[in-house]
């Protein structure tokens, strides 16, 4: 049987087709999320990457900002509990996950059976999110992706003292003025992402294995200060990006099972 | 009138409070508005006035923050935006309570902002429950009576006093009945809930205990409809229609609340006897508890929010914070604390008066929902 999820985030698409709720038989992940062609895109390059078509699925859900714009599904899902599902399926052991995204961040707890127990989400801010790293990006010219490589060249990482994005803005730049070198102020950066949302996960009780989930995931810098500010390590799979794509589709076989 | 067209009567008035107030200056009534919380109406109902409650409105704030700080209370900012652009203009007066510091502020803006609704202001006292607290309590109604008679050249007569406070007691009684009656009765929604409790601030009181009372003999006479996720609301205000939507989409129905512009407003009658009305309507204030905004050592109030939840079979608790409202923030670690140990799974939606996207809300509502 093959379900398949969506995750229409606020910068990016992603689809994950999977079989009998176990394998991942076809993924994509795509640029542009709610409003945007991409999670037509990122549907059809899913299916191709699986070797199925729309018909040959048994269901469907749809997570993420745009779950609910998104007409096609079976099921709306919302994200918290497709993270904690796609979360729980790739790590089984993992009890807390921190979802950092485009524009929030989020933190989940799980039982030991994976259903989810509490969670916790940002306040509107742009401040420890996926946007914050962005907008830093964009002055410093340097490429989000790279910004892992340029943490561990870093012996002095930046103090970022203020959590307004805008306010950050203006320091950023008064540090590169003042002559502060490009990898003490990446780092600084990611130190300022991670304490933030480690506040914000230090507000449930945080039991290990802890994984990260959502875009950010992906850059080391933001992971290791993370993993610092709670003081657990932190898990890593190159699909914690899909995780919500993952939670969507395993959500669709269930309930496709219970049927 | 049958369920429904009781329903529409509410929902009517809750979303047009300007018709009512030109429908009473057209009948010749004086309306005085009544800001935020526990005003003294029935000084103001005994004085043949119409009390009208100000509680702000979901709008866009421009004028208002020439008066505050960006990081305030919007419904103070959303009372005076609309004082300033003339949505109260006819009112004889507005009486301000202190008992937030938000409340302090706003009366002093109000003078400078609002031309020609005078701004009386009520000091309640911090320490309310000993005979200094009552007294205070007194000479506190004594002066907003004298603001009163001030603006609108009408007498103050505490035999009229008693009158209003059994109408008001009468109210009481009839909204504390209601919250029970339409836990019973999933089909009435969140948003039908609301239109009830906040159509309470805006009705002349004989006539919103009358219709309250009608719409409680019908649903008594109804079989019950136990359907739905029980949920309890606190916070201060749950009136937002975004927010409701999202209660009503996700098959939650509000079976209890402890929500300062709905049960906690009628929680606490004026007692049958004192020495005089004034008096009596005094030991009111001072019998009052279980609110963020009275203050309480003990936070007795975070012990109740656990039994009403229990008592009322709720699935869960959920705290509708309005942003930088201080009191509220301060009871929040205590309240997670309890409805935890409890094991009463409990959620924080943030909200103000400007919210116009309500997406976030819903992702924790619908997540809310898959916990439960």
């Amino acid at each position: 049987m093959y379900t398949f999820g969506i995750d229409i985030g606020s910068t990016t698409s992603k689809c994950v087709v999977m079989e009998d709720g176990q394998n991942i038989v076809g993924s994509s992940l795509l640029v542009g999320g709610i409003g945007t062609k991409s999670p037509e895109l990122a549907v059809s390059q899913a299916l191709e990457a699986a070797g199925v078509t729309w018909d040959d699925l048994s269901a469907t859900a749809a997570t993420g900002y745009g779950r609910n714009r998104y007409e096609n599904a079976d099921y709306n899902v919302s994200e918290l509990s497709c993270h904690g599902l796609g979360a729980h399926h790739i790590f089984p052991t993992v009890r807390t996950i921190i979802d950092i995204g485009g524009q929030d961040a989020k933190v989940i707890s799980l039982d030991e059976k994976g259903r989810m127990n509490n969670f916790l989400m940002n306040d509107k801010c742009a401040a420890g999110t996926g946007r914050f790293l962005d907008v830093m990006a964009n002055i410093l010219v340097v490429p989000v992706d790279e910004f892992a490589a340029y943490c561990e060249k870093s012996d002095n990482p930046a103090q970022i003292s203020s959590t307004c994005t805008v306010f950050a803005e203006s320091e950023v730049i008064s540090q590169l003025a003042n002559g502060v070198n490009m990898e003490d102020l990446i780092a600084g950066i990611c130190s300022s992402v991670a304490v933030r949302v480690g506040n914000l996960a230090k507000r449930i009780n945080i039991v290990p294995d802890v994984c990260m989930s959502g875009g950010v995931a992906q850059n080391a810098g933001v992971r290791n200060a993370l993993s610092q500010s709670i003081g657990h390590p932190i898990l890593f799979s190159p699909k914690a990006q899909l995780f919500g794509a993952i939670g969507a589709a395993l959500y669709a076989y269930q309930k496709q099972v219970k049927k | 009138m049958n369920k429904q067209e009781l329903l529409a009567c509410f929902h009517e008035a809750a979303t047009s409070p300007r018709k009512l107030m030109d429908k009473y200056l057209a009948e010749g009534r004086k309306v005085v508005l009544t800001a935020p919380v526990y005003t003294p109406e029935e000084i103001i109902h005994a004085m043949g006035m119409v009390p009208m409650g100000v509680w702000g409105a979901d709008i866009q704030i421009n004028e208002a923050k020439k008066y505050f700080p960006a990081f305030i209370c919007t419904i103070m900012q959303s009372i005076v935006e609309l004082g300033v652009k003339g949505a109260y203009d006819g009112a004889s007066a507005i009486v301000i309570p202190s008992l937030c510091d938000s409340l302090k502020v706003i009366g002093q803006n109000w003078k400078y902002a609002v031309k020609g609704i005078p701004f009386i202001a009520m000091t309640y006292p911090q320490n309310r429950k000993p005979a200094f607290g009552h007294a205070f309590t007194k000479a506190g109604y004594e002066y907003v009576i004298k603001g009163l008679e001030d603006a609108t050249g009408l007498k103050f007569e505490d035999e009229k006093l008693a009158e209003s406070i059994e109408v008001y007691n009468a109210h009481n009684a009839a909204m504390r009945a209601l919250v029970p009656a339409l836990a019973a009765h999933a089909e009435i929604t969140s948003a039908q809930r609301s239109d009830i409790f906040k159509s309470a601030f805006f009705m002349r009181k004989e006539e919103h205990t009358a219709l309250v009372n009608e719409l409680l003999a019908i649903l008594d006479a109804e079989a019950a409809d136990e359907g739905k996720i029980r949920i309890m609301t606190t916070g201060i205000l749950a009136d937002a229609p975004g927010l409701l939507e999202i209660l009503d989409d996700n098959g939650m129905r509000i079976v209890c609340d402890d929500v300062a512009a709905e049960s906690r407003q009628y929680r606490t009658d004026a007692p049958a006897e004192g020495e005089s009305a004034l008096d009596r309507l005094a030991s009111k204030f001072c019998a009052m508890d279980n609110c963020s905004l009275l203050y309480d050592v003990e936070k007795k109030r975070v012990d109740k929010i656990v039994e009403d939840a229990k008592a009322a079979k709720a699935q869960g608790v959920l705290v509708l914070m309005t942003k930088f409202c201080d009191p509220e923030e301060f009871d929040y670690p205590l309240i997670k604390r309890a409805c935890d140990k409890a094991q009463i799974p409990c959620v924080l939606i943030e909200i103000d008066r400007q919210m116009v996207n309500y997406e976030q809300a819903r992702t924790a509502i619908e997540t809310f929902k898959d916990l439960l």
